[in-house]
């Protein structure tokens, strides 16, 4: 086992940042934390949970798919040696999930040429980062179980490295990391792991919502009532680590352009409207529906990667949407509806 | 059948380019489009499966899932019959023979012909809902030693309406297929079958329901009521397939544009059994 000052941390990405492209929590504008490349004067270990999750760094907001010239498509697969360094284990479990989901029966190219391009650092929470995680009901916290090449632990001046890979083993060769008894390691590690476990707390009604959408006990008026509500922004599946929906779009002049894919949400009306207008979930509750259904009931089991659900427990849904929805009211109201039934 | 896993390495969303070998006005806003592949190669390669659909690529007007209307049995050209609605299908009736355009597909999960093969077919179809349903129906006829009585019914909304008409009338001389055409209003008088919706056909012809597997496509409203005719006639359900349309943009159970419940119709159908989708509630 190895182990590495704090202080010798931004040593260390100054050094990957030679072969690597490294994106990391960056102090901004108004003390805002952006993960995005490193910047020694920016850079930050106190980040908490960060209000975006990485999955752009595979799949971004729009992308250039096709580069098209005389109607000929060109394929732009676009990927760069990353290391992502200080991602949540939630944000892990929503990668591993994205990756299966993106990899299984069809492969996408441009999902998976970044996502194997990517070294990914997880940063164990030594317990919640705000009111909403509850990573340890969804089996995927506050530490990563697997997925990372390197898992760092926090233990206060310096982080035990945990190696999840060959290519991690090889990011932490150098001499700013110290060799240390394993045994010792272990036992702080473990002891880090329960402390962190316990200090999250446990949100039950996931559980028994996910049994109620199962044997569907929920009414439709219910979705309703939240439908009444919801300003189908969009901002619950934009910060998901597993929402990964995307429209198709061509911006062209004469045959020449480019084929774009950009994020797209279940939530939007003209998401399932076909072409004669016959819309199949007409309503915004509909649509609230099968959001919260594809993360509850409707995923495939082998999607799932350890995790409970497709749901990784970061709460940021809760945390962004401006009519309170979110996942933590929205299983809270109806464990509370459907209790008796 | 199922997903075509020899595409896994490549890029599934890279389009390849076919052209115009025909272009036929069907009714209005109709065209059958006949097509050949582009770089030389034959559409034996391209396999597709009775009810499976393409991605209709033009760049710059995007792309639409377009059902294939022509059956494996005949691979000289790859026909699509297209309604005008929209944006793609406006640009694609502005191209000519000899024109060019990109597909993508074979995709989706066409009819079960294995299970299908050595019992009755009833073919049940509204509207456009004809064009998948004729890949398989043609592909019934090509190969009809191999099924038992093809019984297709077929209803539009008025006789201007009737789409592969010459076909449909050529099945006048023949003896070993049964067939029902319905209008839904007769303004002017002239047809000479059954005016009403296509459910009333059910009350022309003596079915049964042991032996025949019932498959159906057309638009969102008549499925209900023909699965609700076969059931109350004692079709079992896991005799009826029902091929389903919704919004989609990548044909390859990604975009998730497509889902019903926890399937994907691009991947999982557009053909499903009715068990498989019976208590998905935005199915049907
Ligand atoms: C499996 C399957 C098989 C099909 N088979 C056939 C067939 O054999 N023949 C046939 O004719 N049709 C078929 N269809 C229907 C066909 O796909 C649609 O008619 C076609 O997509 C229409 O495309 P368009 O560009 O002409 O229409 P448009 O109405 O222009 O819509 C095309 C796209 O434009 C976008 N769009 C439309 N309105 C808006 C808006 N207000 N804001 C933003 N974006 C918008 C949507 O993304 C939409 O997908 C099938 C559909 C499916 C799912
Ligand atoms: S964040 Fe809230 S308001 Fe916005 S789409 Fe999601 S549920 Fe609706
Ligand atoms: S069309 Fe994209 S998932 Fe089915």
């Amino acid at each position: 086992m190895k182990s590495i000052d704090k202080k010798d941390v931004i040593d260390m990405l100054k050094d990957w940042t030679n072969e690597y492209h490294v994106l990391c929590p960056n102090k901004k504008i108004n003390d805002d934390c952006i993960f995005d490349g490193f910047e020694q004067d920016h850079f930050t270990l106190d980040y908490g949970k960060l209000s975006f999750c990485l999955k752009s760094a595979f799949f971004p907001q729009s992308e250039i798919i096709f580069e098209v010239e005389d109607n000929q498509y060109h394929e732009v697969i676009s990927s760069e040696k990353t290391i992502l360094f200080g991602i949540r284990a939630c944000d892990m479990m929503g990668i591993l999930q994205s990756s299966s989901f993106m990899s299984r029966d069809y492969g996408d190219v441009y999902y998976s040429a970044k996502d194997d391009a990517t070294i990914k650092v997880v940063m164990a929470c030594p317990g919640p980062q705000n009111e909403t995680c509850f990573c340890t009901t969804t089996n995927s916290g506050p530490f990563a179980e697997k997925g990372f090449d390197l898992q760092f632990f926090d233990m206060g001046e310096e982080f035990l490295v945990e190696v999840g890979s060959k290519k991690g083993k090889e990011l932490i060769s150098g001499e700013l990391f110290t060799d240390i008894d394993s045994g010792d390691a272990k036992g702080k590690i473990a002891a880090f792991k329960k402390k962190a476990s316990e200090a999250i707390p446990k949100v039950d009604e996931i559980k028994s919502v996910m049994e109620m959408l199962k044997n569907g006990v929920v009414e439709d008026e219910e979705w309703e009532e939240f439908g009444q509500k919801c300003i189908a922004c969009g901002g619950c599946a934009f910060v998901c680590p597993t929402c990964t929906c995307f429209n198709v779009y061509d911006l062209a002049r004469d045959g020449s352009g480019m084929r774009v894919r950009g994020w797209d949400t279940c939530l939007y009306g003209g998401f399932t409207r076909e072409a004669s207008m016959h819309n199949p979930r007409p309503t915004q509750g509909s649509r609230l529906k099968r959001r919260y259904e594809h993360k509850l009931k409707d995923y495939n089991e082998q999607d799932l990667q350890g995790g409970l659900c497709t749901c990784v427990g970061c709460g940021r849904c809760s945390d962004v949407c401006p009519v309170d929805i979110g996942i933590l009211n929205l299983v809270l109201a109806i464990s509370r509806d459907y209790k008796s039934g | 059948m199922g997903v075509n896993k020899q595409l896994k390495e490549e890029n599934i969303y890279k389009p390849l380019p076919v052209s115009i070998v025909r272009n036929l006005p069907q009714i209005k806003d109709h065209r059958l489009f006949q097509l050949k592949i582009e770089n030389g190669t034959t559409w034996e390669t391209f396999s597709h499966q009775p009810g499976q659909f393409i991605e209709v690529s033009i760049f710059g007007k995007g792309e639409a899932p377009i059902s294939i209307s022509s059956p494996p049995t005949r691979l000289d050209t790859l026909e699509i019959c297209v309604r005008k609605v929209g944006i793609l299908t406006n640009a694609l009736f502005e191209l000519g023979k000899g024109s060019t355009f990109y597909i993508r597909g074979p995709y989706g999960r066409g009819f079960p012909i294995d299970i299908l093969k050595g019992h009755k077919l009833l073919l049940v179809a509204g509207g456009l809902g004809l064009a998948p349903l004729r890949s398989l129906l043609l592909y019934a006829l090509d190969k009809r030693g191999e099924f038992d009585d093809i019984i297709l019914m077929y209803g539009t909304n008025n006789p201007d309406n009737v789409l592969f008409k010459y076909e449909l009338l050529s099945f006048f001389d023949r003896k070993d297929i049964k067939y029902l055409y319905s209008v839904d209003k007769d303004e002017e008088g002239i047809w000479k079958q059954y005016v009403g919706v296509v459910t009333g056909l059910f009350d022309q012809t003596e079915l049964s329901p042991d032996d025949t597997y019932a498959v159906m496509c057309g638009p969102p409203v008549m499925y209900r009521f023909v699965i609700q005719k076969l059931l109350s006639l004692g079709f079992a359900k896991d005799h009826i397939y029902v091929s389903l349309e919704r919004m989609m943009k990548c044909g390859v159970g990604k975009c998730g544009h497509c889902a019903i419940g926890d399937k994907y119709c691009c991947t999982d159908g557009p053909v499903f059994s009715y068990p498989e989708i019976e208590s998905i509630k935005e199915a049907i």
